[in-house]
């Protein structure tokens, strides 16, 4: 903890004055190309608005300062009320679904150059905060922060896309890479723009190896953890997937798993549209799984574990000390548990001096309830989705393929179940046998 | 692909053509000629054929050297004699042009408008109503349920029936009337065609004879001088580079090998005296073993019984250490919160089992002692062994 705020003035400054750089060539691109002036001048004063910023921000003086910072009661909210993992997740689905369905409004041009602002401008108020700055500026942290813009950016533009395509669809006009598509521009266009690339690569990649230090640790010890202890930043969504299952589960079969389903997914897929176009509407399942998949329980996790995580794995909010003692109450407790001495009143136990087979028997017996279960989960509701939501799909995928599909995407619907159920009831495993290492 | 032996259609067609016309030379058409011979030369009516002869349509005869087919040289051959036009072929659906009353001569069968028909229009040179072959020849395609008025239109073609041509030999000996009329043997028509056909003969370069160096020289009589010597004892430079390498390599797995062995032992004792039991309060987790040897020694209170145990160091989620925590009384691992109560029950975060206990007992001095090769573990029933706790 050795930011300051004066340290982070002149960082501060500068952020707001490339924000008002890019606002005010966005007005003038809107002026010159687009001749829409109302808009044109919006932006420019939003510029102006931004180059008054900088100039606070450049002052670094803690009274000028709160004024471009969050205010203190907001703060204090978003870390006393709303900083838990669930409503965490719970927030960003329902910011993925909102702008699932208003994507037509938000992929306009300047509604997402709107919302990029906003984002920016968000994360230039929080910054002022030296806890948030601490985490954001952290050599570590800065390819997560650079991979949300990018990812955005990226998300953007292929769903600005398949709007559109969706759009000529339903007019009745083809994609628009069917369009001039016997033609492919390499000399100078691709090569240029390669070179382009290449050359602006190299200079952000040397700009940042030169700027920002290498985040180098203790020396290693065997009995010496780092508190938190973080995986790389691509790792950090099986990190948190950790916290709900078995290492074998989170850590080798979870994994394979989706790795090998990726693999499936060609074999899968029965639907012959949206190859070589972007569309949405004409593949609506595979893309809502997919993104599903990708966004919620892939990046949204790996933001979580960076910026969320602390001491001890607790969960702290974005402007919350990382308090090492933060006392967080968690009893978890297993099904075989809730069942057994909740219902029954009493845990089936082997009577000493027992054989091993018998000790097995006993130990089938305990988690039978977690058991009845899970083999239910992975092996009824696949035929019953067959026969009721997804009858079109056995119908056309036939026998295996139909429950390859849905095996594979129950698989990947146990870590929001898991994680539900860890938030309501404090589900530890369904199944718990840790005498033969299987839990789930 | 054309066997010499056969007088082929195609071969008389050129002779015809050459013959009669000079457009284009025998061994450009060639190739077209050798692709039509199949059906052709089996004398089988070619209705089929439209296909091929469809480009042709509305070219004039000729003009393609390079791909000539049967309709291009029938084409030439008419346009060599009759000078029609040929260009007028593919305007207009035949059967509109076919008078219904025209009577088809004999050689003309119904739906079979065959290279014989072509090949009498050709022959005919001089006949007045050339309509062309070409504009037949669509007309029979495109129309298949029309095909009778089309072969009519080809009876139309040739409003002077050839008298005698009733058969297609009769017809190919007609065709070859410059010569001699009535049936010719193969023989004369082999000459009439090598006369206008000249196959380029295949013709092997002869092999040069071989240089003086080539000639394999006799073996030599071994002879036994000085140089057998190193030969013997050092074997070729081959032998030697082979061997070296072959022997670097052993050496360096052996090298290699050496790394499985370090001469250093990292490991502290396995078996080590911590201190007397007085040493640990009632409800202390020491701390002070951990960075050596990876032990909590915890004084407390487990199933009614109080004990001093040693608590192994090692989450049993996934491997990290967890730290001991004064002020909540518990371990808790920093990699994905898992915690754990003062005597090693988990109680928190993901992992699945308590901590595992390392065997401890009174030495004889007194003093505690851990020994690390033993483990014990609360789900195996093993916590309620001896050796695993020493009562106070």
């Amino acid at each position: 903890m050795h930011l300051t705020l004066e340290k982070l003035a002149p960082f501060l400054g500068s952020y707001y004055l490339v924000l008002a750089v890019m606002n005010a060539v966005f007005g003038y691109f809107l002026w010159e190309h687009k001749k829409n002036i109302r808009q044109a001048v919006f932006w420019t004063v939003v510029a102006g608005a931004f180059t008054i910023m900088a100039s606070i921000a450049y002052s670094g003086q803690q009274k000028l300062m709160e004024l471009v910072s969050l205010p203190e009661a907001f703060r204090g909210f978003v870390d006393g009320n709303l900083a838990n993992p669930a409503l965490y997740t719970i927030g960003t689905s329902a910011f993925l679904v909102t702008m699932f369905l208003f994507r037509k409004v938000l992929v306009q041009p300047v509604v997402a150059w709107g919302l990029l602002v906003l984002a920016l401008l968000l994360m230039g108020l929080s910054m002022a905060d030296v806890q948030f700055a601490e985490i954001v500026t952290k050599p570590d942290n800065v390819p997560i922060v650079a991979m949300v813009f990018l990812l955005g950016y990226f998300t953007w533009l292929a769903t600005a896309q398949a709007v559109k395509n969706d759009e000529r669809t339903a007019r009745g006009e083809d994609p628009l890479e069917k369009l001039n598509n016997e033609k492919i521009l390499v000399w100078p266009d691709l090569v240029y723009t390669e070179l382009i690339c290449m050359v602006a690569v190299t200079a952000v990649l040397t700009y940042w190896a030169v700027g920002l230090q290498a985040p180098l640790e203790d020396a290693a010890s065997s009995v010496k953890t780092p508190n938190p202890s973080k995986a790389p930043w691509y790792f950090l969504g099986l990190q948190e997937m950790l916290v709900y299952f078995d290492p074998w589960m989170a850590g080798v079969v979870l994994p394979s798993t989706i790795v090998a389903g990726l693999m499936a997914i060609p074999y899968l897929d029965f639907n012959k549209a949206g190859n070589g176009y972007y569309t949405i509407n004409q593949r609506k399942f595979a893309y809502l799984v997919f993104q599903f998949g990708f966004l919620e329980l892939w990046v949204t996790l790996i933001i979580l574990g960076t910026f969320l995580r602390g001491p001890n794995w607790n969960f702290f909010g974005p402007y919350e000390q990382w308090d090492a003692h933060k006392v967080v109450a968690l009893n978890n407790v297993d099904l075989s548990q809730f069942f057994w001495l909740g219902l029954v009143g009493y845990m089936p136990k082997a009577p000493d001096g027992a054989s091993e087979i018998a000790k097995f028997g006993w130990i089938l017996w305990r988690e039978l309830p977690g058991i009845i279960v899970v083999v239910s989960y992975l092996a009824l509701l696949p035929p019953f989705l067959g026969l009721t939501i997804f009858r079109g799909f056995y119908k056309r995928m036939g026998l295996i393929r139909f429950m390859v599909m849905s095996n594979l995407l129950l698989m990947m619907m146990l870590l929001p179940i898991k994680m539900v159920l860890r938030w309501t009831i404090n589900l530890k495993y369904l199944i718990s046998i840790p005498e033969y290492l299987l839990n789930l | 692909m054309v066997d010499p032996k056969k007088m082929s259609v195609e071969e008389i067609l050129a002779a015809c053509r050459g013959g009669s016309s000079s457009s284009s030379s025998p061994p450009e058409s060639k190739p077209a000629l050798a692709k039509d011979e199949p059906s052709a030369a089996t004398g089988k009516p070619a209705a089929s054929k439209p296909v091929e002869s469809k480009p042709a349509a509305g070219k004039p005869a000729g003009a393609k050297p390079g791909g000539m087919n049967t309709a291009d040289i029938l084409a030439a051959a008419r346009g060599g004699a009759a000078k029609s036009e040929p260009a007028s072929a593919s305007d207009g659906p035949a059967p509109a042009k076919s008078a219904p009353g025209a009577k088809s001569p004999p050689a003309a069968k119904p739906g079979a408008m065959s290279v014989a028909d072509i090949l009498a229009a050709a022959r005919k040179g001089a006949g007045a109503a050339k309509e062309t072959a070409a504009e037949e020849k669509p007309a029979a395609k495109k129309a298949p349920p029309a095909k009778p008025a089309a072969a009519k239109a080809a009876a139309q073609a040739e409003p002077e029936p050839v008298s005698g041509a009733k058969d297609t030999s009769s017809i190919l000996a007609a065709a070859r009337k410059g010569v001699k009329p009535g049936p010719i043997s193969k023989e004369e028509a082999k000459q009439r065609a090598t006369a206008t056909i000249e196959k380029p003969e295949k013709s092997m370069p002869v092999r040069p004879a071989k240089p003086a160096y080539a000639i394999p020289s006799p073996p030599v009589a071994a002879q036994s001088d000085r140089r057998d010597f190193f030969a013997v004892v050092a074997g070729s430079f081959l032998a030697v580079g082979f061997s070296s390498f072959a022997l670097t390599n052993v050496v360096w797995l052996l090298g290699l090998a050496r790394f499985m062995f370090p001469n250093v032992l990292t490991e502290p004792p396995s078996k080590f005296k911590v201190g007397f039991s007085a040493n640990f309060a009632p409800d202390t987790v020491s701390d002070n073993f951990k960075a050596q040897f990876g032990v909590w020694v915890v004084n407390t209170v487990y199933e009614g019984q109080r004990q001093i145990v040693a608590l192994r160091t090692v989450c049993t989620h996934l491997g990290c250490t967890p730290n001991w925590l004064e002020a909540e009384q518990k371990f808790k691992c920093p990699c994905h919160g898992s915690g754990f109560y003062k005597d090693g029950v988990n109680f928190e975060g993901p992992a699945p089992r308590p901590l595992e206990r390392y065997a401890i007992q009174l030495a004889d001095d007194g003093q505690l002692e851990v020994d690390k090769s033993r483990i014990f573990y609360s789900e195996k029933g093993e916590w309620g062994d001896s050796a695993s706790f020493v009562a106070v």
